[in-house]
């Protein structure tokens, strides 16, 4: 499991593989009492209460409950097919755009206010809740006008401002020294991994609250997968981070709260030190020790 | 755990005997996969062949029209026509300015009338401006009459020629029969152009006597117009008066075209395809000359394809985009099969709807009071480059909208919910992402719905009012509702009824390759289109 081990070593590394051993006396009721201290402190930003969701006919969710903090990063994790990136989408409503996807039942609250409420304007919470999408997808366009694109959306282009915010979302993602001399280059010019920075420094140049992230590093290798994640990092000072993962180290390096799902029903979720150390559920332990998924 | 001879297999053959090709079912020494690779060869070549075989006799026949076409201006030469068509040319600018002076008098008597005045009063208010009209229009009576006494003597050598050429042409015949005796015995007269001529040439001193009186008159004339009744007239009597004296003008140039007129200099090579490629008249089975010119052709077969892609354009495209990014599955399923379906309706339905029920609905909107103000209405043809186009535009929709709707389905979805993800309205992804990201596929869409309405015969036939003139530009968008003749339409229309291998003929032919080198460079265009943007979408 280790063969993708990143170079550059995050800040967070959970040794999980040695410690997971010693979680055979988990207690499932007493999930949230190994929190540590700093993550209860943090506010709830977004509050899956009861959550059904079906594609078509088919059930994809069953009853989830989940509170999401405030300025931390959060896994999903789960073997293919178990939800995870379905209930990702939902916190942007990025499923409303595939036919006869629905949320059945129970609420999807950010900031206290539902989302699925049929006033909430779709277009102005996605300017707030960003997605990196697992394959990256920069626009045929110049580097330069895939980062302002969604200001320009919103009827900015004063130059100057654009520039600042290029200058700005490119640091942010740790793309600027890359590729200031080139930002009128078409972005299909960079390299994967620069692909999936300028996504990220697009999402984040509409400064929204959360950004979502559906398998950021799937598709790239492992430097540049050490670098997006070194970017999670740097991003979760000023973002609430939402990562789907099929990577156990990712999750375990670069997220502070883990979700395990499986079948469309989230088996735990805890702190990731406790998920990876000391599973409360046999299933979870299971999965992420590598015996089944 | 398994050994080899437990396991079943279907071909019982030791593998180096099943491996080797030698041991294939074989029929003639060929194989069946030889077999199946030679049919679809061989039609693969009966096409390439069945092109080829098209292209060259469409050029080989194409080909003699620039010699004949070269004996026909030789001809136009030497017979006198281009010296008469002189004096002709200055008598036509002159009628021109006639009908200007008689249009404008229309105009007065109209406006009188509705200022309440009787057709009397009116009359009588019009006299001085009648006895000028007549006046101006009567100067040039001399010079009509030796026109029509030279018109008559060309016509005559032409004529004479022509039936010579027959002549000869059955000499020719006899003698390939092999009747010798009789071959001989037909004497043909060449004509002697010089001599022929001279009764022509003869007149030039009259000519010049009669247009100093005619240029006289008419500066007597032009330097003392009427005013008009009605003032806001008056600039246009003005206008007329500026015309005039440019007129008068440029009469020496008349005369110094027919005083230094060489009936034996030579004609460039080069004429007998650039007065085809250029000319501006298409006129035929003339008693005088006949001209070839495909530009009226030409212009007629872009307009109405202009029009033609101007209405399907947003049609076809908008409805792709509508089906794809849009519409509800119901939706889809009930409108792509309508559009595409649209494609089978035969043309020549199309060309009885259009006439039957467009030109004529088209007629009576544009003499509605209320429509005025569109131009070129009310439009006098219901038969025209719109209503031509407009079906046109039916025939190219289905294209436009097929093509499109597949080059929008190929924008990787992935640039859709990047959009989304970025805040973009449904309307935002679809301008700034779905289209530009789908150019290329929709340029293409275009090109190939315009070589189709360029090749259409049917209803261009039936519906483009068949007038061979170049539509009067001058009147701006009004042009679209006038009658034109197009490529496809003459070929259909005259390949039925011409002499084979007349010059008549080979015109067709050379309007036939003139159409299929637009086809070929607009598909051409099409295939570049694709192949330079395909690699952007990624």
């Amino acid at each position: 499991m280790n063969e993708h081990a990143p170079a550059v070593k995050p800040h967070h590394t959970v040794n999980y593989m040695s410690e997971s051993q010693a979680s055979e006396s988990a207690r499932p009721s007493e999930t949230m009492a190994i929190e540590p201290e700093h993550h209860k402190r943090a506010r709830t930003l977004i509050d899956i209460e009861h959550v059904d969701f079906f594609y078509g006919k088919s059930h994809a969710l069953h009853d989830i409950n989940l509170k999401i903090k405030e300025k931390l990063v959060t896994a999903f994790i789960g073997p293919s097919g178990c939800g995870k990136s379905t209930l990702l989408r939902c916190l942007n409503r990025m499923n409303d755009l595939i036919d006869g996807t629905r949320v059945a039942n129970g609420a999807i609250k950010i900031h206290g206010v539902d989302i699925y409420d049929p006033a909430v304007d779709v277009i102005e919470l996605r300017k707030r809740v960003g997605m990196v999408f697992q394959k990256s997808n920069p626009f045929p366009k110049s580097i330069y006008e895939n980062i302002v694109y969604g200001l320009r959306l919103q009827g900015i282009n004063n130059k100057s401002r654009l520039d600042e915010v290029v200058e700005r979302s490119l640091r942010g993602a740790a793309l600027w020294e890359e590729v200031r001399d080139r930002l009128h280059d078409s972005a299909l010019g960079l390299s994967g991994g620069q692909q999936q920075r300028l996504c990220i420094a697009r999402a984040i140049a509409v400064e929204p609250e959360i950004i979502l992230m559906d398998e950021p590093c799937s598709a790239l290798d492992p430097i540049a997968t050490a670098k997006v994640e070194e970017l999670i990092h740097e991003l979760k000072k000023d973002y609430t981070i939402v990562i789907v993962t099929h990577n156990m180290q990712q999750a375990g390096r670069c997220s502070d709260m883990t979700a395990f799902f499986y079948l469309g029903k989230l088996i735990e979720f805890d702190a990731t030190e406790k998920i990876f150390t000391n599973p409360s559920q046999k299933q979870t332990e299971d999965y992420i020790t590598g015996r089944f998924g | 755990m398994s050994t080899s001879a437990k396991i079943k297999r279907l071909d019982q053959r030791p593998m180096k005997d099943a491996i080797m090709s030698k041991n294939k079912f074989r029929f003639l020494g060929l194989t069946l996969d030889d077999f199946i690779k030679y049919f679809f060869q061989g039609n693969a070549l009966i096409a390439i062949v069945v092109l080829a075989l098209i292209t060259i006799s469409l050029f080989s026949s194409g080909i003699w029209f620039i010699p004949q076409n070269y004996q026909n201006l030789v001809i136009y030469r030497q017979a006198g026509l281009e010296y008469v068509d002189y004096l002709r040319q200055e008598i036509d600018d002159h009628t021109a300015l006639t009908r200007y002076l008689s249009n404008l008098r229309l105009q007065q008597m109209q406006l009188l009338l509705k200022e309440g005045k009787t057709p009397e009063e009116a009359q009588a208010a019009l006299t001085p401006l009648d006895t000028f009209i007549t006046a101006y229009s009567d100067a040039a009576t001399p010079l009509n009459d030796m026109l029509s006494e030279q018109t008559d003597i060309a016509a005559a050598i032409k004529d004479k020629h022509n039936s010579q050429q027959e002549e000869l042409h059955g000499k020719e015949m006899l003698l390939k029969a092999g009747k010798t005796e009789e071959a001989a015995a037909l004497q043909v007269e060449p004509v002697d152009f010089k001599t022929a001529v001279h009764p022509l040439l003869d007149m030039r001193d009259t000519y010049i006597e009669t247009n100093g009186i005619f240029a006289e008159t008419l500066s007597n004339l032009v330097f003392h117009p009427p005013k008009m009744v009605s003032r806001s007239l008056q600039p246009k009597m003005d206008r007329f008066r500026d015309l005039s004296r440019t007129y008068l003008i440029e009469l020496p140039k008349y005369e110094d075209q027919i005083m230094n007129w060489d009936q034996f200099k030579p004609i460039p090579k080069y004429k007998a395809l650039t007065s085809f490629l250029f000319g501006r008249q298409w006129l035929t089975a003339s008693f005088w000359q006949d001209w070839y010119g495909i530009i009226p052709l030409l212009v007629g077969s872009l307009t109405v394809s202009f029009v033609a892609l101007v209405i399907a354009i947003p049609f076809g495209v908008g409805a792709a985009i509508y089906i794809n990014q849009i519409a509800s599955p119901t939706e889809q399923n009930l409108i792509k099969p309508y559009i595409e379906f649209i494609s089978a309706i035969p043309s020549v339905v199309l060309g009885f709807f259009g006439i039957a029920v467009l030109g004529q609905s088209m007629r009576w909107l544009s003499q509605q009071e209320w429509l005025a103000w569109v131009p070129g209405f009310p439009i006098n043809e219901r038969l025209n480059i719109f209503t031509a186009g407009a079906l046109l535009a039916l025939m190219a929709v289905p294209t436009i909208f097929t093509l499109t709707e597949d080059a929008i389905n190929n924008v990787p979805r992935a640039f859709k919910e990047a959009s989304y993800a970025l805040g973009a309205t449904r309307l935002q992804t679809i301008l700034k992402i779905m289209i530009p990201a789908s150019l290329s596929g929709i340029i293409s869409a275009v090109l190939l719905g315009l070589g189709r309405v360029v090749g259409e015969t049917m209803v261009v036939l039936l519906c483009a009012g068949g007038r061979i003139e170049i539509p009067d530009f001058m009147q701006g968008l009004g042009a679209f509702f006038q009658p034109v003749h197009t490529m496809t339409g003459i070929i259909a229309q005259e390949m039925g009824e011409v002499v084979q291998g007349s010059i008549h003929f080979h015109a067709l032919f050379m309007v036939g390759i003139i159409l299929f080198l637009l086809s070929l460079v607009i598909n051409y265009l099409a295939q570049q289109v694709v192949h330079k943007y395909k690699i952007s979408i990624g």
